[in-house]
């Protein structure tokens, strides 16, 4: 099974360790800059779809086959416990005074978590089911439970998935994985 | 108008999170959207914010954008016509 890690400190492809040097918020972008660096749209990201776009560059990479090539039978689900709690916060940064109240709608786009699997499914021509969970707490039952009962649909033969959670820019967690139907 | 429009490009690149982009990089008579930057639709809407904050301009007809962000040169021109701060 293809694996990604990612948090703030530390990056692994199939448990082997990659190189960098940068934390937190800058980490995802020198990841962006050293091995993905043609989707300007990334710097428009909030944090948690920049971990999810980025975890997942790395995954398909890994995986090696031809990219952007449509595709119905891959499901892109993710699962966290904080939502989207760090664009949220952005976002209520625009609105809480009063005296200088101006709704950023670049905020308020990425206030749902699942905006990161739309993210990850316009980039890769995927059309398939696409879910975000929101846990109370990392549940590996559950999960497994809910990627599995992905598979029962005809369509669904492959699945992008794992545990995506950020809270804010210098605190976050992916473990994604690519699952086969067989 | 040198001055304003200078301004406006670093405000648009901050606004917009138009990353490794620098001022002298946009041509103040391309177009904003399609070829020229290409902005999106979140864009114009963060750039009617902009002319708000930045300048006291609110556009009541956002339709208005159309003609308003054609480019920085234009923008420029109607914020120097309509500002109120």
């Amino acid at each position: 099974m293809l694996k990604v890690y990612i948090n703030t400190e530390t990056v692994t492809v199939n448990d082997k360790p990659l190189v960098h040097k940068e934390k937190g918020a800058a980490l995802l972008t020198e990841l962006y800059r050293n091995h993905i660096g043609d989707y300007p749209k990334f710097f428009k990201m909030d944090t948690l779809s920049k971990l999810g776009f980025v975890a997942s560059e790395l995954l398909l990479q890994a995986e090696g086959k031809p990219r952007f090539e449509p595709r119905e039978d891959r499901a892109v689900i993710f699962f966290n416990k904080s939502a989207s709690l760090q664009a949220d916060t952005a976002y209520q940064a625009t609105i809480q005074d009063a005296e200088n109240f101006f709704p950023s709608p670049a905020a308020f786009v990425y206030t749902l978590p699942n905006i990161v699997t739309g993210e990850i499914a316009i980039r890769n021509k995927y059309f398939g089911e696409t879910s975000f969970i929101v846990l109370p707490d990392r549940d590996p039952q559950i999960m497994a439970r809910q990627l599995q009962n992905a598979f029962l649909d005809p369509t669904t033969n492959s699945i992008l998935g794992g545990w995506l959670d950020c809270t804010d820019e210098n605190h976050f967690e992916a473990e994604i994985y690519l699952l086969n139907k067989s | 108008m040198d001055e304003l429009i200078y301004t406006l490009k670093q405000q648009i690149i901050e606004a917009l999170n138009l990353e490794d982009m620098k001022p002298e990089d946009i041509d103040e008579n391309a177009s904003l959207f399609g070829e020229g930057l290409g902005l999106d639709s979140i864009d114009a809407l963060e750039l009617i914010v902009l002319m708000e904050k930045n300048y006291g301009i609110k556009l009541k007809d956002p339709s208005q954008g159309k003609e308003i962000f054609k480019s920085v040169a234009v923008m420029a021109d109607y914020i120097s016509k309509n500002r109120t701060k």
